[in-house]
């Protein structure tokens, strides 16, 4: 379905549906970094291809990006994306670290790899458990990277099919005090098959 | 004066102006330059060739098709199609891992979609700067044709 048809029914159930999928997944979080992590209410974009790095903040911005392949009943990927600094906040808690810069190595690499899947796996199951589907994560890949650069894997494989990216996206902000607050985009990409197919089950097709 | 080449966007301008690609990954830039009449356009490419198939959407978005259509409208604008040069970067593999899927040799294959159609262009690539898994930003100064190639974690532009 082109994603431009959506009505704005369907556009809520897709917002509804991440809503409660995220909310598990910043729990999962919570436990994880023990502290209280905070949703903001998801936004589903229809954008251009073309304009996704600027609306992520600019295709040149430092950001440390985490990928899975959604497999089982529907398709699809999902983009974890941390800004540098949250990165480095996220590996201070996790591995109580206090190094002042954001150093890639063995260790951190597979602690946010471990995010990624950690937060992929609440979210896909609550969703999948909501659709009666099985939705299963891959597993995720890293890298840390011009936004552009990070995102474009995504959009590639979106592009095949079209020219418009549909992103389900959710923030999450950690201590919301403060500068030490933990930012993080968190994007679904559908796809267009598997978004028929979400949109069926959760009945916004008569 | 800058202008910039958004994914899935190409663009042809003359000298003095500078055309930019932020944040390749798997996408390819692919820039020809003729040095007489400094006219010189560059493609920010997702994909490496349009399948027969589905005709549908911006050219600019493939690799194939993208370059013949710059090089029309470089012609068109008064370029001398026997002068042109290219120069190519991007196509890296920004998620290394050790099992490859197909999605993930996707840079690869632009790289070598842009070596094969600019051949049966009979555009020779004067510089290149592909693969490996860095993002790059591209700087193409059409005063002299030279490109500039910044990564993230490295200081000093790659000079093509």
């Amino acid at each position: 379905m082109p994603f431009l048809k959506l009505n704005n029914v369907q556009m809520d159930i897709l917002k509804e549906t991440s809503n409660i999928g995220m909310g598990h997944a910043a729990t999962a979080l919570s436990q994880m970094i023990g502290h209280p992590v905070k949703l903001r209410v998801p936004h589903v974009t229809i954008t251009k291809i073309s304009q996704v790095p600027e609306y992520l903040g600019g295709a040149e911005k430092m950001m440390v990006g985490i990928t899975l392949q959604v497999l089982g009943d529907a398709r699809g990927s999902i983009m974890l994306l941390f800004p540098q600094e949250s990165a480095h906040r996220l590996l201070c808690n996790l591995t109580g670290d206090q190094g002042k810069v954001l150093i890639m190595n063995e260790v951190t690499i597979s602690a946010l790899k471990e995010v990624g899947n950690i937060l992929s796996s609440a979210y896909l199951s609550a969703l999948g458990s909501m659709l009666h589907k099985t939705l299963i994560p891959s597993v995720p890949l890293l890298a840390y990277d011009m936004a552009g650069a990070v995102v474009d894997y995504v959009l590639i494989d979106l592009s095949k099919s079209s020219d418009l990216a549909m992103l389900v996206e959710t923030d999450f902000i950690g201590e919301s005090s403060s500068d030490l607050a933990i930012k993080g985009h968190f994007f679904l990409i559908p796809d267009p098959s598997t978004l028929d197919m979400f949109l069926d089950a959760a009945g916004g097709y008569q | 004066m800058s202008e910039q080449v958004s994914i899935a966007e190409s663009r042809i301008a003359r000298a003095p102006a500078v055309l930019k690609a932020y944040g390749l990954g798997s996408c390819v830039a692919v820039a020809l330059y003729d040095p007489e009449t400094k006219l010189g356009g560059m493609g920010h490419m997702l994909l490496p060739d349009r399948p027969s198939s589905s005709p549908l959407g911006s050219e600019s978005k493939y690799v194939d098709v993208g370059i013949c259509q710059i090089v029309d409208q470089l012609v068109r604008a008064g370029a001398k199609r026997e002068t042109l040069v290219a120069k190519i970067a991007g196509g890296a593999n920004m998620f290394e891992t050790s099992y490859q899927t197909l999605i993930n040799s996707v840079g690869a294959r632009n790289a070598k979609s842009a070596r094969k159609t600019l051949g049966t262009l009979d555009i020779p690539i004067v510089g290149e700067e592909v693969g490996g898994n860095r993002g790059r930003t591209v700087e193409f100064d059409l005063a002299t044709g030279k490109i500039l190639v910044y990564c993230a974690h490295t200081e000093n532009p790659i000079s093509l």
